[in-house]
């Protein structure tokens, strides 16, 4: 039975770690993968678009679009508890 | 020998009057809220799997009619159950957070909502809409001193509960952590009130709270 091969994309991450204390980039990794993409880099290959709505004051996303078509809004403020942080991931290029 | 005829012991005890019932909860009913949930109304999606606890808007937010759908939002900030409690409160979050101008042309439809969650005088009711209030009048300009007008018929309610504080001597009161004490939650929802109330804001509030103290002329 022929499997179905799948070709790897150009940005395909080299590793991954997990934070274990927060900040921005933490931040920013929870908002992407709340909406489910690894990152800012998948979500721009999987939604064909350079444009991410942002927070202007301080650079936080601010909507995301789903793969199914829905929207997820976000806080002006941190969202992203202490708890979720080493379930995040940040994946290195 | 004339026996007199003794009268019975009467005990003499006045009628005690009923109880007002000033603080006791009182149900709503059902709310248009969950009717229109129900008929899968509204613009969002249910999720099962969601850590973030987020609810997925199958239209963008900016594309709604605030006339329509934020007054039946707030409509179901009465409710207690899963999931209504949940969307109503994630939905009025997400709509102040993102709506900019189009909130205060909707604030006269809001004010019969909010008055309707209050006068339930159910906690968890009156925590999340007096965080909602604190919410409203951050949320977009003019909207502080648009609810000015309103304030009689939002704060008595606020006046019963302002001094609903847990005496625990020494011990911790953990629902000051978690943002649960309602006579600290009024306090902060007055506070705010007046900041954003502009210069009629205080007098308006110190005539329907009057243990009520100005956080900014001291």
């Amino acid at each position: 039975m022929a499997t179905a091969v799948r070709m790897p994309s150009a940005n395909q991450p080299k590793s991954m770690t997990r934070p274990t204390r927060w900040n921005e980039e933490v931040e920013e990794a929870y908002r992407f993968q709340i909406a489910g993409y690894r990152d800012e880099i998948e979500y721009r290959e999987v939604q064909k678009t350079d444009h991410v709505d942002r927070w202007p004051h301080n650079g936080y996303v601010k909507k995301l679009v789903r793969r199914d078509g829905c929207f997820y809004y976000y806080n002006r403020t941190r969202e992203c508890p202490d708890k979720q942080i080493n379930k995040t991931k940040l994946y290195e290029y | 020998m004339m026996k007199t005829k003794q009268q019975p012991s009467c005990t003499n005890k006045k009628p005690e009057p009923p109880l007002a019932g000033a603080f006791k909860e009182r149900c709503t009913g059902g709310t248009s809220f969950k009717k229109f949930y129900e008929r899968g109304d509204f613009p969002i999606a249910l999720e099962h799997d969601t850590k973030g606890n987020k609810i997925a808007w199958k239209v963008e937010i900016e594309k709604l009619d605030y006339h329509h759908y934020l007054p039946l939002f707030f409509d179901g900030l009465c409710e207690t159950s899963h999931p209504y409690e949940f969307f109503a409160r994630q939905g009025v979050h997400d709509m102040l957070e993102h709506g900019g101008s189009k909130i205060l042309p909707v604030i006269p439809q809001l004010i019969i909502p909010i008055k309707n969650a209050l006068n339930t005088r159910c906690h968890k009711v009156l925590c999340t809409t007096l965080k909602v209030l604190q919410h409203l009048v951050v949320s977009a300009e003019m909207v502080g001193e648009a609810l000015v007008p309103y304030y009689r018929q939002i704060l008595p309610v606020m006046n019963i509960f302002k001094n609903k504080n847990l005496n625990s001597g020494d011990g911790i009161d953990y629902s000051q952590q978690k943002r649960e004490n309602v006579g600290d939650l009024i306090q902060e929802t007055l506070e705010a009130f007046e900041r954003y109330g502009g210069e009629d804001a205080f007098i308006n509030i110190k005539y329907m709270v009057p243990t009520y103290e100005s956080c900014m002329l001291n």
